[in-house]
């Protein structure tokens, strides 16, 4: 087992955001949540990759995780390649080969000397992803990671996504755009009314069955 | 060890790089700085009031408010596209960010203070070159404390609103002992007075080095926390 959480919740304030949530991951899982705006999908990821504490339950893990966000976690006055070393010189064991190969796979190598802050919302996010592969992580956390991503670069992020499922990684990924991603998960849970529906295997199901069901579990309320 | 010191020496670097190509804090900092040696210069009636008798306060002002405009700049850097999370996924150590943001800021207000060291005395016509190692130690020590200080708080600031205003006023409380200690020793030291006058106010200097450093490496961790 990669991952796991049990009894999680979390509250800002009075608030809360979610809670008794539990699953876990393993190698080789690909979990898609689906939920509407607000549900708390982006509080969950930062809580799984431990930026977050949660206000009750525990998250238990023993591997390295990469965490793509709304935000890039990148300097804009930095060049591509200036961002990526910065980041190898804090997991201390990345080699140069490592940066070259990442910025290649993401379609970022002829960008490398430009500074971030003139990227498109496409380019940021490719940069992200390959920042957050860095460090080799053993699980993935991807909100929303197809977002501002024309169809070369989803399909970019998509094969990156098999080949890491490939070296029995796991993966959670947060997004509205299932269909998108369907090919790729093997899992899919509902974050709605505060809680998590699921996760249940993706046999049999179709990415119209999944949008479905999500569909029905919104209306209920 | 290594890994501490190559955390820190990424930070302070990546810190310099980008201040380097922005220049917004430096430029910022400086034209602050000569703004207040000139005010406090022509508030000053030359034929009453002697420039010695006010220029130690003069210098300790302008380096304060010179290096909060800095100081203010450095956890934003780290908000902007929530680039410290990036920092706090690599299972490194808080206390290696804190010490070098630290750092970083530390050299940053220096630079600062060593431009700004000729200005004062041009404006206030005063001599520092037989004294200028140990005011520069003066500089050091008092620095030390309150950027240690500033940068704790900015962490803490920096998600709150108006983090602008609410840096100066939570930091200039923890400033007093410092800043009084490094103005009673500057005025001795343009007055020409014996070392052993002065070394009362460098031990309280070094206490306060030594209590905020440490306070602010133990308490920084706590400041993650949303």
């Amino acid at each position: 087992m990669l991952l796991s959480a049990e009894g999680l919740a979390r509250r800002f304030g009075y608030r809360s955001i979610f809670k008794n949530i539990g699953f876990s991951l393993n190698s080789g899982d690909a979990l898609v949540l689906v939920g509407p705006n607000g549900a708390g999908k982006t509080t969950l990821l930062r809580v799984l990759a431990g930026l977050l504490r949660p206000s009750a339950g525990e998250v238990k893990r023993n591997v390295s995780v990469g965490l793509v966000s709304h935000n890039s976690m990148l300097y804009d006055a930095l060049t591509a390649e200036e961002n990526m070393r910065f980041a190898a010189r804090l997991h201390g064991t990345v080699s140069n080969g490592r940066i070259e190969t990442l910025l290649d796979r993401l379609g970022m190598l002829r960008w490398r000397d430009e500074r971030v802050g003139t990227f498109s919302r496409g380019m940021t996010q490719r940069l992200a992803i390959a920042r957050a592969l860095l460090g080799s992580p053993k699980v993935l956390l991807l909100d929303e990671p197809l977002s501002g991503l024309d169809d070369p670069g989803t399909e970019v992020v998509r094969e990156v996504i098999v080949e890491h499922m490939a070296g029995d990684g796991g993966l959670i990924v947060v997004t509205h755009q299932f269909e998108r991603l369907s090919a790729v998960a093997t899992h899919v849970g509902y974050l709605v009314g505060g809680g998590l529906q699921g996760p249940s295997t993706m046999d049999g199901l179709s990415a119209d069955s999944v949008m479905q069901r999500y569909r029905s579990l919104l209306a209920d309320g | 060890m290594a890994s501490f010191m190559r955390v820190v020496t990424a930070i302070v670097a990546k810190d310099l790089l980008v201040e380097w190509r922005t220049k917004t804090a430096i430029v910022a900092s400086l034209v602050f700085a000569i703004l207040v040696l000139a005010i406090l210069y022509f508030a000053r009636d030359p034929t009453e009031v002697s420039s010695f008798a006010v220029a130690p306060g003069a210098l300790w002002v302008t380096f304060t408010f010179a290096a909060m405009v800095g100081m203010n700049r450095a956890f934003f850097l780290e908000r902007e596209n929530r680039a410290l999370d990036g920092m706090l996924l690599t299972d490194i150590s808080r206390s290696a960010i804190f010490v070098g943001k630290m750092t970083a800021n530390l050299l940053f207000v220096f630079m600062v203070e060593l431009i700004t060291i000729p200005l004062f005395v041009l404006f206030f016509n005063v001599s520092v070159l037989a004294r200028l190692p140990a005011l520069l130690l003066v500089v050091a020590m008092a620095t030390l404390a309150f950027v240690a200080v500033g940068t704790l708080l900015s962490s803490m600031v920096v998600r709150t609103r108006f983090a602008e205003l609410m840096l100066p006023v939570l930091l200039l409380p923890f400033l007093i002992p410092p800043i009084v200690g490094a103005v009673q020793i500057t005025a001795r030291l343009l007055h020409d007075r014996p070392l052993t006058e002065m070394m009362g106010w460098l031990k309280l200097l070094g206490s306060f080095d030594i209590a905020f450093v440490t306070l602010a490496i133990l308490l920084y961790e706590v400041t993650l926390d949303e």
